[in-house]
């Protein structure tokens, strides 16, 4: 039972963000950087699975050298090997050509599951597990809370809308992608984490990857970002700010006023 | 449904300015009754059946689409992003041999362009992309996006019979399950005071059950407290949660994903409590209150007591 685990570092998003100076992208001084939560679910279920069944996880990452550092936890918790696709390009806002360079590199690692998150917090295209599915014509399953493997099968519970659930199976190889909260990401004890500090990661370039550059995984479409900005409010709350005992007050007046404490 | 009636308005506004038409696509198994509600939309709907679409699969739903060409030759197709919309978009964008973006908020047409609008970063952030492709664009748009299209005439049903490759459908539908917990219902209730991340402690969650007591509601919550067991499932707020449309919802130390904001936006009134004046909840927020909930809620209560 391989299982290669797709993970992705990302500008911490409790974060306040300001736009670049060219309108384009955000400003990158100052971030700091977290693995993307759902990944994080997506390795435990992965290193879960190696537990059960025996095989080999692989962590893989599309990005600068800073990733290294993710991919390195993802050793101290349970992955075998990593992998570094070192296309450096900060920004990275084509989903479709991070996909199909994460497949192309899984194509070359034998595998019986792919494991990704369902989102990136940063983004939220909601679709790179699709693609990489789409490019190695593995089934896809989506939004799974729970996975077992049978055989040559994977048993997923999806989670749908309004708290449903359905249940469905595919044939593996298959790409799973993982909801937040499907089970509780361990802690690296520090004897690993040592570990994995002096681990090796493999490092892909495009040639690697049997492309002569990255554009090459780009096809039949261009996408680039036009401007971004602070999000044009829909509507707007009418504000009450102060010290706490003023906006206190304040609230406390409005719930009597519109009837909603009918207490003493 | 919903998300269908949503795409339909700005389906319709970017046909009109293509001079093209707006087309919907129902896929199932003796789904003319959902294809007659469409059509009630004044839309052409295409009731796309299949004993091999009885359930929604990827591979399926895929192979449908991809049948009604070239009869139908789409620019731009819309898809809700929803749990099975997420399986489907890049799945079908392979299959029609064109490019999908996901989690769009809303696009325009210019000229050969496509200009997509996304809220990224926690929805701190929106920005515009430009797509540009000579095949049909799978665009997954997020629920709420648009004022879904309400009843008008001149609509029709067309039926299709889809050959599905019965052999290419990998994925197997089991069942539904839904969830089977005792507890109440929050729908039902009122008055909802939810709880999100702000209230950073486990132990804090008594400030806000105090408070929903004291108006005489319950206690909701976001989806990390859930995920986190701090609150049973049944609590949650959200495209994955309950939609709730109480009269009174005060949100606590919740930010507004859009995934919350999708479960709760139609409260009749919407009160929202956190630190960060950026914070999207104060969007659909009447009234926001920019302050540290730990220090409001015991203070607003002590006001509540004492007046």
């Amino acid at each position: 039972m391989d299982i290669v685990v797709c993970m992705k570092q990302i500008p911490n998003p409790d974060l306040q963000f300001q736009i670049s100076a060219d309108g384009k992208d955000i400003k990158r001084e100052g971030l700091t950087w977290k693995t993307n939560s759902t990944d994080e679910f997506a390795l435990e279920e992965a290193v879960r699975l190696k537990e059960k069944h025996k095989g080999k996880v692989t962590a893989i990452t599309v990005g600068p050298p800073r990733t290294t550092q993710m991919l390195r936890e993802a050793m101290a918790k349970g992955a075998d090997e990593a992998v570094r696709i070192a296309y450096d390009e900060p920004a990275a806002v084509d989903p479709m050509q991070v996909g199909a360079m994460l497949a192309a590199a899984i194509a070359k690692i034998p595998h019986d599951l792919v494991l990704t998150g369902v989102q990136s917090d940063d983004y939220l295209y909601s679709e790179t597990g699709g693609w990489i599915a789409a490019k190695l014509g593995h089934p896809i399953a989506s939004v799974a809370m729970k996975l077992e493997v049978q055989g040559r099968e994977a048993k997923v519970w999806r989670e749908l809308e309004g708290g449903i659930t359905e249940v469905c199976t595919v044939p593996l190889p298959a790409v799973v992608t993982v909801q937040y909260g499907m089970n509780t990401p361990r802690y690296a004890p520090l004897p690993a984490i040592m570990r994995a500090a002096k681990a090796p990661i493999k490092e892909l370039q495009a040639k690697d990857l049997g492309a002569a550059g990255w554009n090459d995984f780009v096809t039949g479409h261009s996408i680039k970002v036009r401007d971004m900005s602070p999000p044009k409010a829909k509507g707007r709350a009418q504000m009450i700010t102060g010290k706490t005992e003023e906006v206190a007050k304040a609230m406390a007046r409005l719930l009597r006023e519109k009837g909603f404490y009918r207490g003493g | 449904m919903f998300t269908a009636a949503e795409a339909v308005t700005r389906g319709r506004e970017l046909a009109a300015t293509l001079g093209g038409r707006c087309v919907v696509a129902v896929m199932g198994h003796g789904v003319e009754a959902h294809a007659q509600s469409l059509s009630a939309l004044g839309v052409h709907v295409l009731q796309v059946e299949s004993p091999h679409l009885q359930e929604f699969t990827p591979d399926g739903y895929a192979m449908a689409v991809k049948s009604l060409l070239p009869a139908v030759d789409p620019r731009v197709v819309l898809v809700g992003q929803t749990a099975s919309g997420i399986d489907l978009a890049p799945r079908l964008a392979a299959e029609l041999g064109g490019p999908a973006v996901g989690g769009c908020s809303d696009l325009e047409i210019e000229g050969d362009l496509l200009v997509l609008t996304r809220r990224i970063l926690n929805d701190k952030v929106e920005t515009r992309l430009e797509l540009r492709t000579d095949k049909p664009a799978v665009i997954t748009f997020r629920p709420g996006s648009w004022k879904p299209a309400g009843p008008a005439p001149g609509g029709s049903v067309q039926r299709v019979d889809a050959a599905i490759d019965a052999a290419r459908l990998r994925r197997k539908f089991i069942a539904f399950e839904a969830p089977q917990v005792q507890d109440i219902d929050i729908a039902q209730a009122d008055i909802i005071v939810s709880a999100g991340r702000g209230i950073q402690k486990k132990e804090n969650l008594r400030l806000v059950e105090e408070f929903a007591k004291m108006l005489g509601g319950v206690v909701g919550a976001s989806r990390p407290l859930t995920d986190s067991d701090w609150l049973p499932k049944t609590r949650q707020v959200g495209q994955s949660g309950k939609t709730v449309r109480p009269k009174l919802y005060i949100a606590c130390g919740i930010s507004g994903a859009m995934q919350h904001v999708a479960g709760m936006k139609d409260a009749a009134f919407i009160v929202a409590i956190n630190t960060d004046q950026t914070a999207p909840i104060f969007e659909v927020a009447h009234v926001g209150v920019i302050g540290d909930v730990l220090q409001v809620l015991p203070a607003v209560m002590k006001e509540l007591k004492g007046g």
